[in-house]
C-alpha cells in the first residue's frame, strides 16, 4: 500500500512537465511544496472528524451543528463546521492536556454519547482523510460506536485510505460517476491512476483534494466562534426598595458592558435587566434600542427611563445585566472625536426615539408612509423601524405621480368615517373612489370638501372631507382640513 | 459732538438693562420663517414665524386649517436643512399627541419629507409635555407640534426654555378657553370662526403689536 502512496507522489517535483509557472503547473495537477511533513513522518496537525450521520436536514443540522461546537470547543478551541453534516476538531495541541490519543478520541465520542447522537469518529494527521475515515465507517457499515479509526502518522495514512469506497470523499455525483464508469470503486484504485490525467478528466480540484487528504498540501479552516453576549450580576448587601438606588447600583455594570462591547468592536439593539426578589421571583425588563449602539450613555439613558417606569412587586435582592447578541458596529457609530467635537451634548433622531420609546411605550412613537393605493384608509400606514427611508421613499416616488391629479387631501384621517350628523355645504367635488372589489373590503364613494354649516346665521365651520357611500347613499365624514 | 453723542446712545443700548421695544420691520438675531402668507409675515417680527421659540395657538375646533398655517414653513425649512447636511440631521418634525391620524398622502402632497417625520402618541398629559420637552431640546428637530388639553404655566415656561436650548420651534395648540391665562409663548395666536373666513388674531406679539391680522382671503 505504500507502493500506491510512492507511485502517486512520483508524479511530483522530478517531474519536468509540472516546472512550468506556478498557476499553470497548478492547473495540470502539479503539486505545490509540501508543507507539513516532518522527518520521520511525525505529524504537525492531527485532525478528529465527528460525521453525524443522523443530521439530515440542512437547515435544521446548521442549527444543531453549532451548538455541538460548544460541546467540542471542550477539548480545543480549533472547531470547524463541515457542511452538511459533520465537524472538524484540531486535536493535536490538546494532547498534551487531554491525551493520549486514545483517550481523548474516547472522550470526544463519549461527549456525543452523552448527547444521545449516533457518530462516526476518526483521527487523521490531514482534515479530508479524518473527515473521508469517519464517513467510511458510515459507509462500511460500521455500528456507531465501535472501534473508531485513528492514524496518527502519514506512513500508514495512504494505506488506510485506499482501503476506504470513493463515496466517502463526498464528492459530487458526476465525478462519482465518471469514476465508476472507469471502473475506480476503492480510494486505492483512485490514487494509483496519473495525476495528469485525473486532473484533466475529473478536475484539479479532485487532485487538490486528494493532495490534503495525504497531508501534502494545507486546508486551511473557519474556526467557529461562538455568539457571545454580556452578562454581569450585582448582588445587594441589602434588600433594595428604591429605584433610585438601582439606577445607582446599576451604573457599573452599564460601564462593564460598554467596556465589553468596546473591546469587542460591537454594539447591541437590546438589553435585558433580571430583578431578584427575596422570594425566587424575578422581575425581568426588556430594553430596545432604536440601533445598534455601545455607547454607554444611551444604554444608560434606556435603562433608567425604563427602570424610572418600573412599579416594583417586592424588594430588590440582585440584579443581573444581559445583553443581546453582539452586533458588529457600523463605521459611522465608531465616531471616536463625539465626545471631543462638542457634539456630544447633541442627541441624534434614535437616541431621541429610544429614550421617547423607553418611556411611552414601544408603539407610542412611529413614522407614516404613504402607500400607492386608491382607497384612502389603505393609502398609508404606520412605520415603526426608524430606518424609514428605504419604505417610505417607494411610497413618495409613487404619491409623487399622483400628486399631480390635484385632488385635495385632508391633513386628518378619522380612524372610521363618521355619520354626518350636521348641515353642510358642499365644495369642490366630487372625486370618485371605486376599488377594492378584490380583497372583500371594496369602496363606492363620491368624495368631495364640504365645510358644516351652524348657528341660524348658516356661518361656516370646519372645511371637512365627505363622501356619499354610493350604494346606500348615506353621507359620512372621513378628514378635516385642518 | 454728534459722534460723541451716537457713541453715548450706542452705549445705552448696549447696556442689557435696557429693553427695546423692536419695530416690526427690524430683523431679529433669530431666523425666521416664512408663513407663506404676505399679510401675517408683514405682521410678525422679522417677517416670519420665529424658530428656537414657543408659539401657542388658541383654537376650538379643528379644522380651521391650523395646520396649513404652519406647513409651507415646515416644507420650506425641511428642504432647507435637508440640503444643508453639514450642520448634522436637523430637519425632524415631531407632531406629539395629534387630535386625529396625521394622513400621510395629504402631507406627503404638501412636500412634507415622511422619512424625518415622528408621530408620538402619549397616554397623558404629563407624558405629552415630557416628550414635548425631550425633542424640542434633542437639538435635531426643526419643529414640535404639541395638542394639548390644558397646561399650567411652569410646564409651558419648560418647554420655552427647551425650545430655545435646542433651537427647535415649539407650536402648542390649545383650546380657546386658555386665552386669558398668562403664557410666556413669544407668540399667541387665536384662531375662530368667522361668519365666511377663519379670523386669525395675535393676542400678544414679543417685539411687534398685537391685533386681528386681516388674511385678505389668501
Amino acid at each position: 500500500m505504500t507502493q500506491t502512496a510512492d507511485l502517486f507522489a512520483a508524479a511530483t517535483p522530478a517531474s519536468p512537465a509540472v516546472h512550468r509557472s506556478a498557476p499553470q503547473a497548478l492547473k495540470a495537477g502539479g503539486v505545490p511544496p509540501t508543507p507539513q511533513i516532518a522527518g520521520g513522518g511525525r505529524v504537525s496537525q492531527l485532525w478528529y472528524a465527528a460525521v453525524f450521520p443522523e443530521l439530515i436536514d440542512a437547515a435544521h443540522s446548521a442549527a444543531v451543528l453549532q451548538r455541538l461546537c460548544l460541546h467540542a470547543q471542550t477539548f480545543t478551541s480549533l472547531v470547524s463546521i463541515e457542511p452538511p453534516n459533520a465537524l472538524l476538531l484540531e486535536i493535536k495541541g490538546s494532547l498534551k492536556l487531554f491525551g493520549p490519543l486514545e483517550r481523548l478520541h474516547a472522550d470526544i465520542d463519549a461527549c456525543w454519547r452523552r448527547l444521545a447522537l449516533q457518530v462516526n469518529s476518526a483521527a487523521a494527521p490531514s482534515t479530508l482523510a479524518a473527515l473521508w475515515l469517519a464517513r467510511g465507517g458510515a459507509h462500511t457499515g460500521n455500528p456507531a460506536g465501535s472501534r473508531p479509526v485513528v492514524i496518527d502518522d502519514l506512513g500508514t495514512l495512504s494505506g488506510r485510505l485506499a482501503r476506504l469506497p470513493i463515496a466517502c470523499t463526498a464528492w459530487d455525483t458526476e465525478r462519482l460517476r465518471t469514476l465508476n464508469a472507469m471502473g475506480v470503486t476503492r480510494m486505492g484504485e483512485l490514487l494509483r491512476l496519473p495525476r495528469a490525467g485525473l486532473a484533466r478528466r475529473l478536475g484539479a480540484a479532485t487532485v487538490r483534494d486528494l493532495d490534503i487528504a495525504l497531508g501534502r498540501q494545507f486546508a486551511p479552516r473557519r474556526t467557529f466562534v461562538p455568539r457571545a453576549r454580556f452578562r454581569a450580576r450585582c448582588d445587594f448587601e441589602e434588600e433594595i426598595e428604591n429605584v433610585a438606588y438601582m439606577e445607582k447600583a446599576l451604573e457599573p455594570l452599564i460601564a462593564c458592558c460598554a467596556q465589553f462591547l468596546r473591546e469587542r468592536q460591537a454594539g447591541v439593539q437590546a438589553l435585558r435587566l433580571r430583578l431578584k426578589h427575596r422570594a425566587g421571583t424575578t422581575t425581568c425588563m426588556h430594553a430596545g434600542l432604536a440601533d445598534i449602539t455601545g455607547e454607554r450613555r444611551r444604554l444608560t439613558d434606556v435603562l433608567t427611563q425604563k427602570l424610572g417606569r418600573l412599579e416594583l412587586r417586592a424588594p430588590v435582592k440582585g440584579m443581573e445585566l444581559i445583553s443581546g447578541s453582539l452586533q458588529p458596529l457600523s463605521a459611522a457609530s465608531l465616531d471616536v472625536f463625539a465626545g471631543l467635537t462638542g457634539t456630544g451634548g447633541r442627541d441624534t433622531a434614535p437616541q431621541l426615539v429610544e429614550r421617547l420609546r423607553a418611556r411611552l411605550g414601544e408603539d407610542a412613537v412611529y413614522g407614516v408612509a404613504s402607500i400607492p393605493e386608491h382607497r384612502p384608509e389603505a393609502a398609508w400606514r404606520r412605520v415603526h423601524e426608524l430606518s424609514m427611508a428605504t419604505a417610505s421613499r417607494m411610497g413618495e416616488k409613487m404619491t409623487g405621480s399622483r400628486v399631480d391629479d390635484g385632488m385635495p387631501r385632508p391633513v386628518w384621517l378619522l380612524d372610521v368615517p363618521l355619520p354626518l350628523a350636521h348641515d353642510w355645504v358642499l365644495g369642490q367635488g366630487p372625486e370618485r373612489i371605486e376599488s377594492g372589489w378584490w380583497d372583500g373590503r371594496g369602496v363606492a364613494r363620491d368624495y368631495y370638501v364640504a365645510r358644516r354649516v351652524c348657528g341660524t346665521r348658516r356661518s361656516q365651520g370646519p372645511k371637512l372631507w365627505v363622501f356619499q357611500e354610493r350604494r346606500s347613499k348615506r353621507w359620512y365624514v372621513h378628514g378635516v382640513f385642518a | 459732538m454728534d459722534a460723541r453723542e451716537s457713541s453715548s446712545l450706542a452705549d445705552v443700548l448696549a447696556d442689557a438693562r435696557v429693553w427695546k421695544l423692536k419695530d416690526a420691520s427690524a430683523a431679529p438675531a433669530r431666523p425666521v420663517w416664512s408663513t407663506g402668507k404676505s399679510a401675517l409675515d408683514a405682521r410678525l417680527p422679522g417677517g416670519g414665524w420665529p424658530t428656537a421659540s414657543l408659539i401657542e395657538v388658541l383654537l376650538d375646533d379643528t379644522g380651521l386649517g391650523e395646520v396649513q398655517l404652519f406647513l409651507p414653513a415646515l416644507v420650506d425649512c425641511q428642504r432647507r436643512m435637508g440640503q444643508g447636511g453639514s450642520a448634522g440631521d436637523v430637519s425632524w418634525l415631531v407632531w406629539i399627541a395629534p387630535p386625529h391620524e396625521p394622513y400621510a398622502p395629504a402631507l406627503a402632497q404638501q412636500g412634507i419629507d415622511l422619512t424625518r417625520l415622528l408621530v408620538v402618541r402619549p397616554a397623558s398629559a404629563t407624558e405629552a409635555l415630557w416628550a414635548a420637552e425631550q425633542a424640542l431640546s434633542s437639538g435635531i428637530c426643526a419643529a414640535v407640534l404639541l395638542w394639548l388639553k390644558g397646561t399650567d404655566d411652569r410646564w409651558l415656561r419648560r418647554l420655552k426654555l427647551a425650545a430655545e436650548a435646542g433651537g427647535a420651534l415649539g407650536v402648542l395648540f390649545r383650546p380657546e378657553r386658555h386665552r386669558f391665562e398668562s403664557s410666556p409663548a413669544s407668540l399667541r395666536v387665536l384662531m375662530t370662526q368667522g361668519e365666511h373666513e377663519v379670523r386669525l388674531d395675535l393676542l400678544k406679539v414679543q417685539g411687534g403689536r398685537p391685533g386681528p391680522v386681516d388674511l385678505g382671503g389668501s
